[in-house]
């Protein structure tokens, strides 16, 4: 889900490689070169900028991007790959100590950066995977690529790379368990909690500290305040929350680059929160969860769940949609979605979200990240 | 799709039709991917007085005064009709349909200015190409921005006392043991209970640092260089505070070497004033820095700008100040100068702060002075 994003990712960065090794990484670039051949493609270039969109890259090197500028790896059918991102030389070092690739290339401009590489290395690829570039890269960055690449090409490669980030790997997992765990914790938190000043700046800066303190590398918050006449999710506001008063608090965690989403609805008391008496919403829940197992059309699991909430006569509010993958980005494949293709499949990681209105707290709102197991979902934030 | 609004009377639109007309052109595309940068200013922020928070948002103008603000995501309606001071707003689930449909209705039919076109991708910029004539236009917010509001001040002073918290939480909760990661998240903490809306920080600690980067899992030891970039933004304007901090007594070297540092500050602040070009900011310092014996450090790769400008809606003289910088200073430009410097016997060292451009000077806007502190334990 959409929430506001840092001007620096301040948190702690670090490559474990004990949770990430690098044959990972290696693993990937084997996979993906094996259906490069089958393309016939004689690169593939993986684009991402920002703090929302840079797993592309990520997923092949490990590099994360701190601010919000772009970064590309170029997967040649042989030889090294290759990182390129942009910043100063400076930032070298930092970038080799969180990245598996060995050939790190700071540049002032990726689409740059590529073009002389290519030059360098007397390159003239006929054919390009392209993954981000259309959606992602500034118009300028791609037109000066592309027209680089004059003469070549081009294949959209996202499809391809989207079905392989959809999957997760055991070890990607594990780091989504992580971050949950650091969901799960502060939601737990909360209610534990005294504010001397129950502002919501203040409450959000004592969660983004104690997220920091686990080692998060992002943290996003979003308060709701649903009795207000009109009323939607935003960031946190220098504004007092009185007693007695329903908030919704959104929270998603990047954790060594995954993430993991949480939503709760709190009462409010003097200079606290607490959780109210939700237990047919919960259970509500708990049933659209058992409707989402692997092997069932993503469009099918969406009817299914929205039709289960609409049966027990509560309004549903689909703004914030029904979920999605989780991963490396908040927002990834499947979107659960009436529109969505294909079926859910074991090691996908999802969110859930459930906003329904609620005749004396205005609305109510649950989400969670899930695993999908064999057998069904396994809840990792709950 | 909403009515139309009826024109806002409102300063920076009326500045902005002024320029439209000026320009020729017919209307105006204001375009914000979401982000907000510390070396770029926010166009659409600044214009709108909304922190977009979704990948695409553009406020769209007609020369005759008419105005909508279209929002992703499409829920985000809410607080944007709430913070800006445009009356047209909309949330949309389709963007570049919504986006065509409001140049329509605005009745947009010549040539279009598009300010912040860098954050635009292809998807954007091509299906704006197809309906108009576009041309670059950042100059029409650069423009508009020049002169800073009283309201402009006041943030710029109340993001500086923020800034001084940060770094007071920096030497306060510096300590050995605590983690890099750790003692950012108490700074961080600080600045958020303070007001700010977002917070940037490089940290390094070492005996001998190389750069300044993103906190890590080391722990501090005794005997240990602190060295950090403390920038807290609010509204958009970013402050920054340039500070060295030793864990246990610093050796006389250490004391020496950021003497040097200090006196190349001192010196390059009596030669910054209004009117004088920014690049005398990089030529006193370096000269200083080079006397001490250190020419060689002073250029890339060791080191580049000297100092950059910050603002909501243009960072001039620039992002980088250095020799080659052509600009030249003006009255109540906000501008970072900072003899950051490696030098080889005691590492990378942190100095500086930021300050107001004056007729006659400069005006300090930290309170914490310009030094090498020491925390003991």
């Amino acid at each position: 889900m959409e929430a506001m994003q840092p001007t620096l990712r301040n948190g702690r960065n670090v490559w474990d490689q004990i949770n990430m090794p690098a044959h990972e990484f290696h693993e990937r670039v084997r996979k993906v070169r094996e259906k490069m051949q089958e393309k016939q493609m004689d690169v593939l270039l993986a684009y991402g900028n920002a703090f929302n969109d840079y797993a592309n890259p990520c997923y092949f090197s490990n590099y994360v991007i701190r601010l919000p500028r772009g970064a590309l790896v170029a997967i040649h059918k042989e030889g090294e790959v290759v990182l390129f991102f942009e910043g100063a030389s400076r930032g070298l070092s930092s970038a080799k100590k969180t990245s598996c690739v060995e050939d790190v290339r700071p540049c002032p401009d990726v689409s740059r950066g590529y073009t002389q590489y290519l030059k360098e290395k007397g390159l003239t690829p006929s054919t390009v995977g392209c993954v981000g570039l259309k959606q992602l890269m500034p118009h300028y960055q791609r037109k000066l690529l592309t027209d680089a690449l004059e003469g070549c090409t081009l294949i959209n490669a996202d499809p391809m790379i989207r079905e392989m980030r959809m999957i997760k790997s055991i070890r990607e997992c594990d780091q989504i368990r992580r971050s949950s765990r650091i969901v799960k914790g502060i939601i737990n938190f909360l209610p534990d909690i005294s504010f001397p000043d129950m502002n919501e700046r203040a409450v959000e800066a004592s969660i983004i500290r104690e997220a920091r303190f686990e080692g998060a590398e992002d943290v996003r918050v979003l308060f709701g305040r649903p009795q207000e006449p009109k009323w939607a999710l935003r960031p946190s506001e220098e504004t007092f929350i009185e007693r007695g008063v329903a908030v919704i608090v959104y929270l998603a965690v990047a954790y060594e680059r995954y993430w993991s989403e949480g939503i709760r609805t709190f009462n409010t008391m003097e200079n606290s929160f607490s959780f109210p008496d939700l237990k047919k919403t919960e259970t509500l829940y708990g049933e659209l969860t058992k409707r989402i197992k692997p092997g069932k059309a993503i469009s099918q699991c969406y009817e299914e769940t929205v039709g289960e909430i609409q049966k027990s006569g509560r309004d549903y509010i689909a703004e914030y949609g029904l979920g999605e993958g989780i991963g490396l980005s908040l927002n990834e494949w499947p979107i659960l979605d009436k529109k969505a293709t294909g079926n859910l499949e074991e090691g996908m990681c999802l969110t859930l979200r459930m906003c329904i209105s609620d005749k004396n707290m205005g609305a109510v709102m649950i989400g969670n990240t899930f695993f999908t197991s064999k057998t069904g979902l396994e809840a990792l934030t709950i | 799709m909403k009515e139309l609004s009826v024109n806002q009377d409102h300063a920076k639109l009326h500045k902005v039709i002024a320029l439209l007309k000026q320009k020729d052109l017919d209307g105006l595309i204001i375009y914000s991917g979401g982000t907000c940068s510390i070396l770029r200013p926010s166009y659409l922020h600044y214009f709108s007085e909304f922190k977009p928070m979704g990948p695409r948002n553009a406020a769209v103008i007609s020369k005759s005064g008419n105005i909508g603000l279209l929002v992703e995501p499409k829920w985000d309606e809410v607080r944007a009709s709430r913070k800006s001071w445009i009356r047209d707003v909309r949330g949309t689930s389709d963007f570049l349909d919504d986006l065509l449909k409001l140049i329509r209705q605005l009745g947009i039919t010549g040539s279009i200015g598009v300010v912040g076109s860098k954050e635009m991708t292809h998807n954007v910029y091509t299906t704006i190409e197809k309906q108009a004539e576009l041309v670059l236009a950042d100059d029409i917010v650069e423009e508009i921005a020049r002169e800073k509001t009283p309201r402009e001040l006041e943030i710029v002073r109340a993001t500086s006392g923020i800034a001084d918290i940060g770094f007071n939480a920096f030497l306060e909760k510096a300590r050995v043991g605590i983690r890099e990661y750790e003692l950012a998240a108490e700074m961080e903490f600080a600045m958020r209970c303070a007001g700010a809306d977002d917070i940037f920080i490089l940290l390094s600690s070492g005996k001998h640092n190389f750069e300044m980067h993103e906190p890590r899992d080391r722990r501090l030891e005794k005997g240990d260089v602190l060295i950090g970039e403390i920038t807290p933004v609010l509204e958009g304007q970013f402050i920054q505070l340039c500070r060295t901090v030793v864990l246990g007594e610093p050796t006389p070297l250490l004391r020496q070497k950021y003497e040097i540092l200090v006196r190349a500050l001192e010196e390059t602040l009596l030669e910054v004033k209004a009117g004088v070009s920014a690049a005398v900011i990089a030529k006193a310092m370096n000269r200083v820095i080079s006397e001490a014996g250190y020419a060689e450090y002073c250029y890339p790769p060791h080191m580049r700008a000297r100092g950059h400008g910050f603002g909501a809606g243009s960072i001039a003289p620039g992002g980088a100040i250095d020799e080659d910088t052509r600009a030249n200073l003006e009255r109540d430009q906000v501008v970072v100068i900072h003899p950051n410097q490696y030098l080889p016997e005691v590492g990378y060292l942190a100095c500086g702060e930021t300050y107001l451009i004056t007729d006659t000077g400069v005006e300090g806007l930290s309170e914490t002075e310009t030094r090498l502190y020491v925390k003991e334990g």
